[in-house]
């Protein structure tokens, strides 16, 4: 797995105390707003659960086994707040700009993601073949295929994982995939 | 005996037969090495395909396709860090860093004779002690099978990594996640909220799948300067010594060998399986090692316990189902299909009636376990050059893949949707540092332990039954010693002097 990127600021004149590192920061901020939404969420399923219908044939019912999990999780994630409070007791201000360093710095991974969202969407409005097609061919274009070879090479891969594959299984393994408009 | 032995084997070795699971063991090798295809789905394609054939010979070539099914995982796990099957988590905590760290065709030579040497063993013991192991194995009831639960989910406490919290959270989402759906018992629709998105619950597959493989992908399109460089996913030149890889398993033959029992007795449990045992056989390796810290690097006993302890699964799958008549997988219940198709009945009496069948599927493990050998020996160097083909178009193919694979699951649309949720999910957990694997041993484990505790306690409501029945006063007695030892270990980590 990656690690988060560190980098350093320099010891601010005249104030005591480690060196703080900007990422490391925003990594506890963000820490604190996930557990703190999680735990809330968590809160409300914990009270929906205990609305699920008990049984006359077992003392545990429909709820019961959730209401267990979910009271560790909420317990667990108050335990990461605090934890990440403690380590980072006076946090400073984020610079500037640093979600959309962030989100610049993982654009190629937030554009595959949003065309992966779009492909998912897609198939069953456009059928599998005609949605991964367009997939294939908008990610490798976005990872760098702009020359004509390279081009022509995405557009092969593109047609042999979409219909090729739509085939394989419709043909050969007898599943049929979503199928669009081409049904 | 001998006679019924040599007659399975006779009916065996003939050339149709052997053909068949040759081809068998491929199919096999290459459904389980893409991710989001399982040894499952792929045995069901076979079994159509058995119908008129011999009734050795198909349930021989399905046999095939399992065994060559457990090292095809292999592939995916070491080169792209996604587990090609369920069974094949506990393997990219280590062959994905092994190969990354520039020895790909090492990660793959030593988990294909792990492999190797794990279904040897269960194939062995099989033969030995398959009519014994199921008695034992049936008199587990619903005390013991959450006992057992219970000890298997010690194993989070080695794949939490640096943050305990963060690893026992993933945990308990996963076990969570498992409760979203139809109750197993009373089937009350939970937190659903009226979407059929969630009327069925989160498919197991499509978690592993989100989990690992989608933020495993993208975080390999992460580095935009990689990219536009067309940098390949490991860059060294890659090299492939079976020899040398066959003795560096063999170097480790406590390991391999205790791998190889808890995948045979996890393999005989009805409804464990394979995912269970390659986590538990490699916590067990990792506490055992005179050097623990190592796993997760890329040590090699962490390649060696996962993939013998899931490839010992295969024969010992077989045990309750040949003794017993009850299929310890679901891939056990697609085979028993296959012998009733056939018109053979599959019960207590079947190696009494059918013993010249029972002796030649013994032996049908035997000859896969070779094959599958020979066959990825053959072959890796092929998959090896997976390594050059540039992210640009591996990133994008995986992901289609993915999308067949949760799709060919159930048929429903519903599932791609949950796919891409649950892949969103991964890829946060992933940049927050939160482990992956404890999520999906949670969303595994979740509903057996749910099921059997209530299970229990609707039978008897009384508690002390976990703690008055031997085999399970043993787990729970396991369970709290794993636990102990983990802490242990980390305070005295916490408290060793810096290096």
């Amino acid at each position: 797995m990656s690690r988060a990127s560190m980098t350093h600021s320099p010891r601010p004149a005249g104030r005591e105390g480690a060196v703080e590192t900007t990422a490391s920061q925003a990594n506890a901020r963000a820490h604190i707003v996930l557990n703190a939404a999680l735990a809330m969420l968590f809160v409300g399923l914990f009270a929906q659960s205990a609305s699920l219908p008990s049984s006359m044939w077992e003392p545990l019912g429909a709820g019961s086994f959730p209401q267990l999990v979910l009271g560790a999780l909420i317990v667990i994630n108050l335990a990461i707040i605090v934890q990440e409070a403690k380590r980072y007791p006076r946090l400073a201000a984020p610079p500037h700009g640093l979600v959309r360093d962030w989100l610049w710095r993982h654009r190629l991974a937030m554009g595959v993601l949003g065309l992966f969202a779009l492909f998912s969407l897609a198939v069953p409005v456009l059928g599998f073949p005609l949605s991964a097609l367009a997939f294939l061919l908008l990610v490798q274009i976005l990872l760098g295929a702009r020359r004509p070879r390279s081009l022509i090479i995405a557009l092969v891969i593109a047609g042999v994982f979409s219909f090729g594959l739509d085939w394989l299984f419709r043909d050969v393994f007898v599943i049929s995939l979503p199928r669009g408009p081409l049904g | 005996m001998m006679e019924t032995l040599l007659s399975g084997v006779e009916q065996l070795f003939t050339l149709g037969t052997m053909v068949s699971m040759l081809l068998g063991v491929i199919a096999g090798v290459i459904a389980a090495a893409i991710p989001g295809f399982t040894i499952t789905m792929a045995i069901v394609l076979t079994l159509p395909l058995t119908f008129t054939m011999a009734p050795l010979q198909g349930v021989a070539t399905m046999l095939a396709v399992y065994v060559g099914g457990y090292s095809g995982g292999l592939i995916s796990a070491a080169l792209l860090g996604i587990p090609g099957t369920p069974s094949a988590v506990a393997t990219t905590f280590d062959a994905f860093p092994m190969a990354r760290s520039g020895q790909p065709g090492r990660a793959l030579a030593l988990g294909i004779w792990s492999s190797f040497f794990g279904a040897l063993v269960s194939a062995v013991i099989l033969i030995i002690a398959a009519p014994p192991l199921a008695m034992v194995a049936v008199k587990l009831g619903a005390w013991e099978y959450f006992s057992l639960i219970i000890f298997a989910m010690t194993v989070v406490a080695s794949l939490v990594g640096k943050s305990m919290l963060k690893g026992l959270m993933t945990g308990l989402l996963g076990l969570f996640i498992a409760t979203v759906g139809a109750d197993p018992m009373m089937g009350v629709a939970r937190f659903t909220f009226g979407s059929d998105l969630l009327a069925d619950g989160f498919p197991f597959l499509v978690v592993l799948i989100g989990m690992f493989a989608v933020s495993q992908l993208l975080q390999e399109v992460e580095d935009a300067e990689q990219i536009k460089q067309g940098k390949r996913l490991i860059n060294a030149d890659v090299s492939f010594n079976p020899l040398t890889a066959m003795r560096e398993t063999l170097a480790y033959p406590v390991n391999l060998l205790r791998s190889s029992l808890v995948g045979v007795f996890i393999g005989a449990v009805p409804g464990a399986g394979g995912s269970i045992a390659n986590l538990l056989a490699y916590d067990q390796a990792r506490r055992a090692s005179p050097t623990p810290e190592r796993f997760g690097t890329g040590t090699p006993e962490g390649v060696i316990a996962s993939e013998s302890g899931n490839s010992a699964t295969s024969g010992g799958g077989l045990i309750p189902m040949i003794a017993l008549g009850i299929p310890g997988s679901a891939v056990d219940a697609v085979l028993m299909a296959s012998l009733m198709v056939h018109g053979i009945g599959v019960g207590p009496r079947l190696i009494l009636d059918h013993g010249d069948l029972v002796y030649g599927m013994f032996t049908a493990m035997l000859v896969a376990a070779a094959m599958v050998l020979v066959v990825c020996l053959f072959s890796m160097r092929f998959f090896l050059r997976v390594t050059d083909i540039p992210r640009s178009i591996i990133v994008p193919v995986v992901l289609v893949c993915c999308v067949i694979g949760a799709f060919a699951l159930n048929n429903r649309v519903t599932d791609i949707y949950l796919l891409l949720g649950v892949g969103v999910l991964g890829y946060v957990l992933s940049k927050l540092e939160y482990p992956l694997a404890p999520l999906v041993l949670g969303v595994i484990l979740g509903p057996i332990a749910e099921t059997n505790l209530r299970r229990a306690l609707m039978t008897d409501e009384d508690w002390t039954l976990f703690f008055t029945r031997p085999i399970s006063l043993i787990l729970l007695v396991l369970a709290v010693v794993s636990v102990a030892l983990a802490i242990r270990h980390r305070l005295r980590q916490r408290h060793a002097p810096a290096s």
